[in-house]
């Protein structure tokens, strides 16, 4: 009873986080509201048992990625972006298109319907460690280095030139 | 002052130690204290406050003495008859109470320690006159000050968001004491990713740091809270990755892990904490500490209030209990950190010393006064530090983050890595 009061209030606030980024005028409140949506993922997380993606969720979408965004959003950003509306006319296509994605998630839950999230949770650090170090220790790697290779780039290419 | 220019008042002065009307020179230096009239009213209100913080902090101190007592009281609860959801809510409740008791109890405190620590290496004498002895009512008497202040929010100010920002910085950091051990296995919550549960809420609080100074609507502000979240984000990184070493040696992510890992003592005296490991323990340590400096916007890392640049940062609008939410968070994180840096390096609950076999156990000093003492002078390290360095530039500040310590943190990792290898192979410290 408590854990599905919890899962639901998370789910909510993710959900209405994620409408507020697209419906509120403010560029800054969207940027906040995004941190709020991603607070709600790691709510998620937590309501799962998934302790080490909760810890992980915050830390570096809520508490790195949500401030960035707010960061270039107010250092960036001009007046207009204060009061003007930020959605087009589109809304017709963005219907068509939420509407196909939720029918084939809607699908997907259903394979999961009687799967039972509710499992006593328990500590999931060191499996998870001994897989990424074990089993799946190559693209553990490789990821890790495709990210390294995408620091450099994005320090050269934003660097001054010095002649 | 010469004679000459000292106030006359014509209405007798009441004392407040003696109670006697006094004609002659000794003055309170407020106009309050002058007042006879509105004496009885500010002392209860000062006692009402004190009573209720003292009350909070002795329910917790009463709770918290020894987690045996936390379990008799868990079973007294579970035998009332109540619904075990309930209990379990009350549980909850009352250790969430603690917690917060924790934290305001030390913003009373710590703003009064700073006061009297400043004013010393100033060669002053601080708050001398609140309360009697050395001001110790001083803090007391200033949050009456701030609950009865005019809050105060600018008309181009953002009211939601200024609203908001104070609770946004603040909730996490209550947040993140859930793990904190104040004690061998005492903690309001036993979570497996304890360090980096910590690590994520006092991530958190930024974010409110970010809304105070564009909520303010003034440039200043602005430009403080875009420092704050430029200096605190860089320097999470290499907080977390200091604190990578502890984590190898203590092979787990728990608080109460790591802390158990740290019992014991080489040659049977030498205290086995991880800032005794050679090499690691200590480069981990200062830079875990210099780190978390850095993260609690503390001189010499307080660019985002810089006062001589910025008026005072992202709290120039604010006044009131909203500033002071500000102020508690501050000092709140200096508590967090100082648990932290007491679990992590100084043994957290562990006795110094083993305990010398003539005096029997049952008078050995238990594990949480340990820790909080360990706390208290890692504090004092905090606000020594305060009122000892200057204030880096934020060119300085940011070239200090990446190009030495987050390097040196990885190098240190490797350093750990070299410790844990030679402690597999069967030498080294073991």
């Amino acid at each position: 009873m408590i854990e599905a009061i919890a899962f639901y209030g998370m789910a909510a606030v993710a959900l209405t986080g994620a409408v507020l980024v697209v419906s509120l005028r403010n560029t800054v409140h969207s940027a906040l509201a995004l941190g709020l949506s991603l607070s709600g993922v790691a709510g998620l997380f937590a309501c799962l048992g998934a302790d080490f993606l909760f810890a992980g969720q915050l830390l570096i979408y809520v508490g790195g990625i949500a401030i960035l965004i707010v960061f270039v959003v107010m250092l960036l950003g001009r007046t207009s972006d204060l009061h003007l509306r930020q959605v087009n006319q589109q809304w017709a296509a963005a219907l068509l298109v939420c509407a196909i994605t939720g029918a084939g998630l809607w699908r997907l839950g259903g394979l999961y319907r009687h799967a039972s999230a509710l499992v006593p949770a328990a500590a999931t650090t060191r499996a998870i460690g001994l897989l990424m170090l074990g089993d799946y220790a190559v693209p553990f790697e490789v990821i890790s280095l495709v990210l390294l290779a995408a620091l450099l780039g994005a320090v050269f290419f934003s660097r001054k030139d010095i002649s | 002052m010469t004679p000459a220019e000292k106030p006359v008042y014509p209405e007798p002065v009441l004392n407040r130690r003696s109670g006697k009307l006094l004609t002659g020179t000794r003055y309170w230096p407020t106009e309050l204290w002058r007042n006879p009239w509105s004496l009885p009213r500010y002392r209860a209100g000062a006692l009402w406050l004190a009573g209720i913080v003292l009350g909070i902090a002795a329910v917790g101190a009463g709770v918290g003495e020894l987690a045996a007592w936390g379990e008799k009281l868990l079973a007294l609860l579970g035998r009332s008859g109540l619904p075990a959801a309930v209990v379990a809510w009350v549980w909850v409740l009352v250790k969430l109470t603690c917690v917060i008791g924790v934290i305001v109890a030390n913003g009373l405190w710590a703003v009064w320690w700073e006061r009297k620590i400043s004013a010393h290496i100033q060669s002053r004498m601080g708050p001398m006159y609140a309360g009697g002895f050395h001001g110790w009512a001083q803090t007391i008497l200033d949050t009456i000050k701030l609950l009865l202040k005019e809050d105060v929010t600018p008309a181009a100010a953002d009211q939601v968001m200024h609203l908001l920002a104070p609770i946004v910085a603040i909730a996490p950091c209550v947040m993140a004491f859930a793990p904190v051990l104040f004690g061998d296995e005492l903690a309001a919550a036993r979570i497996d990713v304890g360090v980096l549960y910590v690590f994520a809420f006092a991530s958190i609080s930024v974010i409110g740091v970010v809304m105070a100074g564009w909520a303010s609507g003034n440039k200043y502000s602005l430009l403080g809270g875009l420092r704050a979240a430029a200096q605190i984000v860089s320097y999470e990184l290499p907080r977390g990755f200091s604190v990578v070493p502890v984590l190898m040696f203590a092979s787990s992510l728990d608080l109460a892990a790591i802390d158990r890992a740290q019992a014991g003592y080489w040659l049977g005296f030498f205290p086995r904490w991880f800032i005794f490991y050679p090499v690691a323990g200590q480069l981990a340590f200062i830079f875990f500490l210099i780190a978390s400096v850095a993260e609690t916007n503390r001189t010499p890392f307080d660019i985002p209030e810089a006062e001589s640049e910025l008026v005072a940062g992202f709290h120039t609008e604010f006044s009131g209990m909203k500033w002071s939410l500000f102020f508690l968070m501050e000092y709140g994180y200096v508590l967090l950190a100082s648990f932290l840096l007491a679990v992590f390096f100084l043994g957290g609950g562990a006795a110094p010393l083993p305990h010398p076999t003539f005096i029997p156990a049952w008078l050995s000093i238990p594990s949480w006064i340990w820790m909080t003492s360990k706390a208290m002078l890692m504090m004092f390290v905090f606000l020594w530090f305060r009122w000892t360095f200057p204030r880096l530039r934020v060119d300085q500040l940011m070239d200090f983050n990446w190009k030495f310590l987050l390097p040196w943190s990885f190098a240190n990792i490797g350093f750990a890595g070299v410790l844990v290898y030679l402690h597999m192979r069967g030498w080294g410290p073991g």
